[in-house]
């Protein structure tokens, strides 16, 4: 039996089981793996790092609707990645399983934070790294709380969140948990402490005076798009990853793909310019890579139905991936450079 | 305009502020205590949520406006395709996004400059001469009445009767006075005429260049590129030696010197400038909302430090041209185009309050 049978994923799909359903995937998951339910025992038998969880949770946004089709667009975009990353030299294939979407009451945004806050929790109860997809910004507040409650309050949390808007409102319009509100009750988390907390991107006029302010009176350092753009990406996050990951028993990471330019991420709730590009977000991911695990990553906002050509929700889950891969590489999970594809001969 | 305090900044911006009062009169700069804020709740749309003034220079002054917002929603001026005429109410719904307040200035934009929305000039279908004549009048009203001004095209043949009642307004009150004149595009708009007439939006400089007080060695254009700039264009910056600063230049020095050299040459000598800057001098990937989007423009954060540097140096007409919402994508170009007359604002604010002046 050729020993490369069993990765036949890795190649070009012209032969092999897959090769039929690369444009006709049926059942449409994170990666094409698995659907396993989060409270099932099958999750912890489960080989798999990570878990993948939709939120299509559209109540907490002040801003355009639409990031409620988030959690479908990623999945989709994600078709069109091969798990092998050929400049990690890793196969991802079989590391993630899906958990589907969390169940969303209509119109009881309590009970859904509620049922966001239980899936997070179990999936990490069962020792995988949830990968969370929203929904808009308010989806952190509950997921991030499930992995404060998680580590327990003898642990010590960090978090990173990069996007355009502080959010660091107390209250908005009288509500306490809404997405400008994410922040402000994220810092209130009592394992993690301010110097954890990293905020880059930053920018421009949806940044009222109060969110600053409480910003600041919590002594969290946040990181402006004009900072990133003076000292440059990769010295901001040299900065903020350290902020976060040392001394840390856990880290949650939170992108908003606002904090890319509006031309590089058009389907985001609210496009900001003046943000990062295509090519310093893949700075970012290998930064954090870098530092060889985190515990939770969420992506929220993604608005498909302001995007063009599926970039937006391309660029993220090649974000998510990227992180995914050099995680791997960190952990010297890298393939035999002698595996090829079977019935391969080269002419020289 | 007048309200329970009298100030009429208290009782804007409505977007922010619903049907019950806020109780603080800078609560506009904070999150919404009492109703659902921007974006959803956008109110009676006018810019940045301020209150709307007559463009008449009495009321004006009374209100003490230091910026007028003024819509020339004029786009039968052009020699491409229209969709310019929606560019002021684009830029008024991307203001519903905003805050007046810029943290990155730490400063309030409504209440530093008493901002106000003039609405829009009343232009005449058909009629260039007389839509032009319109927009003169409007933006003499503001001026007169102590204002500076953002005008908000449009397409880009409105700087010809902005830059004349500038040139007018200067020479009102002082008959030696000198105005310069900057413009920033994709194309260098210096025909003499198309097909005789000249006054369509491929015009703007030739136009400037005909004020009595407008020299050309105040003139400057800036983020030239490609195709649409046919050679009688180059002749007119060449023959009256005009410097232009062209993409690759951009590319090759930045956009900050660039920046300053065509400021300090406008503000050489002279006591007001015009500043006409057209969106497609932009990328089509940051603006695809412009009449007549190309490849290889600045990219947004260079238009933010472009604005911000223009704020170092004050202009007296700011003016956005050939922004056409129709053509947009997910909010991407109204949303820059406010966010480069933010930046502006605030910059000019944090500069006026580091030399301790007033707008």
């Amino acid at each position: 039996m050729n020993p490369a049978k069993a990765l036949l994923h890795l190649f070009s799909p012209l032969g092999g089981d897959d090769a039929d359903n690369y444009r006709a995937p049926g059942q449409i998951s994170f990666m094409r793996s698995p659907f396993v339910p989060a409270d099932s025992d099958e999750l912890k038998a489960s080989d798999a790092k990570y878990a993948f969880i939709g939120v299509p949770f559209d109540e907490g946004n002040v801003g355009k609707p639409g990031c409620e089709d988030g959690p479908r667009e990623f999945r989709v975009a994600s078709l069109d990645y091969f798990p092998y990353w050929f400049e990690f030299n890793v196969d991802l294939h079989g590391t993630a399983v899906d958990c589907g979407d969390v169940q969303m009451p209509r119109v009881n945004p309590a009970v859904a934070r509620e049922r966001i806050y239980t899936a997070v929790r179990t999936v990490l109860v069962a020792g995988k790294t949830p990968i969370i997809c929203g929904g808009d910004r308010s989806v952190s507040i509950p997921a991030s709380k499930a992995l404060s409650d998680h580590l327990g309050a003898h642990k010590k949390m960090g978090y990173m969140h990069l996007g355009a808007h502080l959010d660091f409102a107390d209250t908005w319009a009288g509500e306490s948990h809404l997405s400008p509100c994410a922040m402000a009750r994220i810092t209130e988390l009592e394992n993690l402490h301010p110097d954890n907390v990293a905020h880059v991107g930053a920018r421009n006029s949806f940044n009222p005076k109060d969110h600053v302010d409480l910003a600041r009176a919590r002594g969290i350092r946040f990181h402006p798009m004009f900072e990133v753009l003076e000292r440059g990406v990769g010295e901001v996050m040299d900065e903020t990853v350290a902020a976060v990951w040392d001394g840390t028993d856990g880290q949650y990471l939170s992108f908003n793909f606002n904090v890319m330019d509006s031309s590089s991420a058009p389907g985001v709730t609210a496009t900001e310019p003046g943000g990062l590009e295509a090519r310093e977000i893949i700075a970012v991911a290998a930064k954090i890579a870098a530092r060889g695990g985190v515990s939770v990553i969420d992506v929220t906002e993604l608005c498909p139905m302001f995007d063009i050509s599926g970039q937006t929700s391309r660029m993220a889950v090649c974000v998510v991936m990227r992180i995914m891969a050099g995680i791997a590489k960190f952990h010297g999970e890298t393939l035999d450079e002698s595996v090829r594809r079977p019935g391969w001969t080269h002419n020289d | 305009m007048t309200t329970q305090s009298g100030n009429p900044w208290n009782f804007v911006p409505h977007q922010h502020q619903g049907p019950h009062r806020e109780t603080a009169p800078d609560a506009h700069t904070r999150s919404p205590t009492k109703h659902n804020g921007p974006v959803k709740s956008a109110g009676i749309m006018t810019f940045m949520g301020a209150p709307y003034c007559e463009p008449d220079r009495h009321k004006i002054r009374a209100m003490g406006a230091k910026i007028c917002f003024l819509g020339a929603p004029w786009d039968l001026g052009t020699i491409v395709r229209t969709g310019a005429s929606s560019g002021p109410q684009g830029i008024r719904e991307a203001s519903t996004q905003y805050f007046p307040y810029m943290f990155e200035y730490d400063v309030d934009l409504m209440t530093f400059f008493n901002v106000v929305d003039c609405g829009d000039v009343p232009i005449v279908p058909g009629n260039n001469e007389l839509s032009q004549q319109y927009i003169a009048d409007y933006v003499t009203e503001c001026l007169e009445g102590g204002a500076k001004v953002i005008l908000v095209g449009g397409d880009h043949s409105v700087p010809i009767p902005g830059a004349r009642a500038l040139s007018e307004h200067v020479t009102r009150h002082k008959p030696d006075g000198k105005i310069g004149y900057l413009h920033v595009d994709c194309h260098l708009d210096a025909a003499v005429d198309w097909g005789g007439i000249e006054i369509t939006n491929a015009s703007g400089p030739t136009e400037a260049f005909k004020l009595a007080n407008c020299s050309g060695a105040n003139m400057a254009h800036m983020g030239s590129r490609n195709g649409l700039n046919p050679k009688d264009w180059l002749d007119f910056w060449v023959d009256n030696d005009i410097p232009i600063f062209p993409m690759s230049e951009i590319v090759e020095r930045g956009i900050e010197a660039c920046a300053h050299d065509i400021l300090s040459r406008a503000w050489n000598g002279t006591d007001a400038v015009y500043f006409s800057w057209d969106t497609d001098s932009l990328d089509a990937s940051c603006m695809p909302g412009t009449t007549c989007p190309e490849c290889y423009g600045i990219k947004a954060r260079e238009a933010i430090q472009l604005a911000r540097i223009a704020g170092e140096y004050g202009v007296d007409v700011l003016e956005l041209a050939e922004l056409a919402p129709l053509f947009d994508a997910s909010q991407m170009s109204t949303k820059l185009a406010c966010t480069m007359i933010y930046h502006y604002l605030g910059s000019r604010a944090a500069t006026l309050r580091a030399g301790n002046e007033t707008p």
